[in-house]
């Protein structure tokens, strides 16, 4: 018996000793990744040299020689790296615009769920079953070949909506405010009404805090920034007008000007997020605590009360987390500009791939970029979980 | 990409969508409730009521009466087969009985039945008869007809064997199951012979969206396994990987995997694009996988953990043994998830110009019969809503079933 406790004691042999069989699985685990990598490696240059081609990223001062008919000033006399910055700045404009007309229409559509009135609550229901099970790729082309394309060309009128928009084939055009001469001083004026209004807001809000008084205090701040740029307006002769579209032979002027695709992208994107967002909206009022609303109904807040200032700040606490995954998928989701011919980032950078057959370093350098761009929005999202997060334990 | 929500949202939802009906009314005292509650709901009703009436009525028109859909009935075979050879298509049909059997044997063997309230059968009714309707107005020719017959035949009789059989079935209906993949692919690629070149219109996304998934569960779990993996090294790259390809999306891919991946083969091995595509969707979904089965591990108790332990068993039998089958229990909602979200992805191998459903769409209205791109892309539309719309509710059912997440 005692030899058999000595035994059991001792230090297994070798072959038997985890902490051994650790080391040796991990560089076992990196030898092979390593080979893998090794080989994979040298199969492609092996590969790109047969077709007389080599990797790297020279390529990107040549000249680029094609046309970008959407975003900023570019012209096909620049460098490649132009061309793929363009494309960077359409794919933000997209997800930038996207997922803020993305999260209002979501939060509509959510809270539309759990209305106490049946038909908005169905039509709601129908709205989010609708959207979410059908591919957004199908309904990017649909809104961009079945709508936004049916609207006929400039010259035969478009589809008018007033004075405010003419949406037609070739361009959408809305009415947008032009600041003109003077417009300095109409911004000062503003300015200053908006530091009023924060001080009203400031002092409104101690008020409320230290008498309970209701404060009114958004209602008042717009009334004090509306009053002071409209008298801005005044004083400085008129400077900010609407600029308003019209058709002008074959072309639709003025105004903020969309193409059929951006507008089709861009529709898509927002229709189809803003269903799961009104998911994650209505889960998340739903997750809070029954507790807390009888609590806040106990305590004689108005039905107001007890959704703005206890139920929907706890909501956003639990909806931060699957709203971010739906910013990352909207983000991602803008690559499906290709299918429409709108010049985002990957499609650009298909274009480079098949000018310079460079495709290799082309899809590491978007990869790279919607890496960032993914670390970037996770980052913005974890800063507003951390600041909204229970202090203290949970 | 991810659809599934936290578990407190699901759990909050599923609650709402399964809260028994409130006392019964009159239809008076309902249309008060419901509509003209107070002031403010009164006005509601009235605008969106008038939005809804106009919507309704506006989308009925263009159905009825303005719409042209001599281009779905003449281009269905486009939309559904593509240039698949037809006179190979029997092997489709060989393979949609045998899976309709294996899934008639489940229902069998499962012992539900359906449950017939007067609201059910009159549901049941008004969609039986708009898809009889659609069909009849769709499909020509008595092959087709035949077809549809055996299919209902096989299913009825597949359940009726399943009532019978019961629990002996369960084992043989697990394997089938587990061979109905590979005996698919043979039946079509070998026994028929159609290469997957010649796989196009809604059978390729059908197809793509099964190969994706069957392929990227054993990656997927690998890559779990390695990510909760003690080894610092196997973890780090496990997380790695999976952050990478999460972070990055699949259009990217799939034009890596027709621009790059050829490069990366030996030379002379020549991958079809069709392939390229399986390759990369594979890739896509394995990351995906790896999320949702590490969340089933953490879902296992730290106790079963302990007893796998303290019986003795070791750290790969306490994995294969306790942990996998319990955290692979909790996933299947997720994963039905994950099938819908990789089966509506599947559409955009349109953007790489593989013949898929979206693809056929948008150009039927050029082919044989000019039509209107918008009833094209309406039709394929609803296609895919279909199935991914039954997928969804199916998956709820089971869920309720499992009880998963319940605990």
């Amino acid at each position: 018996m005692g030899t058999r406790v000595a035994a059991e004691t001792a230090r297994p042999p070798l072959w038997r000793d985890v902490r051994v069989l650790r080391v040796l699985g991990q560089a076992v685990f990196v030898v092979l990744v390593v080979f893998a990598l090794r080989e994979a490696g040298q199969t492609l240059t092996g590969n790109l040299d047969r077709q007389n081609q080599d990797i790297g990223f020279g390529f990107l001062d040549a000249r680029a020689g094609f046309g970008i008919n959407e975003g900023i000033a570019y012209s096909p006399n620049e460098t490649f790296l132009k061309a793929f910055f363009v494309g960077l700045v359409n794919t933000l404009r997209i997800a930038g615009a996207g997922i803020v007309v993305a999260t209002i229409l979501g939060i509509v559509m959510g809270v539309a769920r759990l209305s106490s009135n049946w038909l908005v609550r169905t039509l709601a229901r129908v709205y989010v079953e609708a959207i979410r099970n059908t591919p957004v790729l199908v309904q990017i082309v649909f809104w961009w070949l079945a709508i936004f394309l049916k609207f006929g060309p400039p010259a035969e009128g478009g589809v008018g909506l007033g004075p405010f928009a003419i949406l037609s084939s070739r361009t959408i055009n809305f009415a947008w405010p032009r600041f003109g001469d003077g417009a300095l001083l109409f911004w000062i004026v503003t300015a200053v009404g908006l530091a009023v209004a924060a001080v009203v807001w400031r002092s409104r809000t101690r008020r409320w805090q230290e008498t309970g008084e209701p404060h009114h205090r958004l209602p008042i701040a717009l009334g004090i920034v509306l009053v002071f740029a409209v008298v801005g307006q005044f004083v400085a002769g008129s400077p900010v007008s609407l600029e308003t579209p019209d058709i002008t032979g074959r072309d639709i002027e003025g105004g903020v000007q969309l193409t059929p695709a951006f507008a089709a992208i861009l529709v898509g994107l927002i229709v189809y997020t803003s269903a799961f967002i009104a998911e994650i909206v209505r889960g998340s009022i739903l997750a809070v605590d029954k507790g807390q609303k009888e609590a806040a109904q106990a305590i004689g807040l108005s039905r107001t009360q007890q959704l703005r200032d206890v139920v929907l700040p706890q909501a956003m606490r639990i909806a931060i987390p699957p709203m971010n995954s739906q910013y990352l998928n909207l983000t991602k989701n803008t690559s499906l500009a290709i299918a429409v011919g709108f010049p985002d980032m990957m499609s650009v950078s298909r274009t480079i791939m098949n000018q310079t057959a460079k495709a290799t370093e082309m899809l590491l350098l978007v990869m790279a970029t919607y890496l960032i761009l993914s670390l970037f929005i996770s980052s913005v999202m974890n800063l507003a979980n951390r600041r909204l997060a229970l202090r203290g334990a949970r | 990409m991810e659809t599934r929500l936290p578990d407190e949202i699901e759990v909050a939802i599923k609650e709402q969508d399964a809260r028994p009906p409130e006392q019964r009314l009159t239809p008076a005292e309902w249309v008060r409730e419901n509509l003209f509650s107070s002031p403010f709901n009164s006005v509601l009703t009235i605008l969106v009521g008038a939005l809804a009436v106009w919507l309704v009525f506006a989308l009925a028109k263009w159905v009825f009466v303005s719409a042209d859909w001599r281009v779905v009935q003449v281009n269905l075979r486009v939309y559904m087969l593509g240039r698949f050879p037809i006179e190979k298509a029997w092997a489709i049909w060989a393979s949609l009985w045998f899976v309709l059997g294996l899934a008639g044997l489940s229902w069998g063997v499962s012992g539900r039945r359906l449950r017939w309230t007067p609201g059910r059968i009159a549901r049941r009714l008004v969609l039986t008869g708009v898809f009889v309707y659609v069909l009849v107005y769709l499909l020509e020719g008595l092959g087709v007809w035949i077809r549809i017959g055996i299919s209902l035949a096989i299913l009825a009789a597949a359940v009726a064997v399943g009532r019978a059989g019961g629990r002996h079935l369960r084992l043989p209906l697990v394997a089938g199951w587990a061979l109905a993949f590979p005996v698919v692919i043979i039946l079509i690629r070998l026994v028929a012979g159609v290469p997957p070149g010649r796989w196009e219109g809604f059978f390729l996304n059908v197809m793509l969206g099964v190969i994706a998934i069957f392929l990227s569960f054993p990656i997927g779990v690998l890559l779990a396994l390695g990510r909760r993996s003690t080894l610092p090294v196997v973890s780090k790259f496990s997380v790695l990987a999976i952050e990478v390809i999460r972070g990055v999306p699949l259009v990217t891919l799939l034009i890596f995997g027709v621009f790059v991946l050829p490069f990366l083969l030996p030379s002379g091995v020549v991958l079809p694009t069709i392939m390229r595509a399986a390759v990369m969707m594979t890739i896509f979904s394995s990351a995906y996988v790896a999320e949702i089965v590490r969340g089933g591990l953490q879902g296992v108790a730290e106790g079963q953990y302990e007893a796998s332990r303290a019986l003795g068993l070791s750290t790969t039998r306490t994995m294969a043994l306790v942990a996998l089958p319990q955290a692979l229990r909790n996933t299947i909602p997720a994963m039905i998830g994950h099938f819908i979200s990789m089966f509506k992805d599947t559409s955009l191998i349109a953007a790489i110009g593989l013949a898929d459903l979206l693809r056929a769409a948008q150009r039927a209205p050029r082919l044989e019969f000019s039509g209107d791109i918008r009833e094209s892309l309406v039709a394929a539309a609803i296609i895919f809503w279909a199935v991914a719309f039954s997928m969804s509710r199916w998956s709820q059912r089971l869920e309720r079933r499992l009880g998963v997440g319940e605990r």
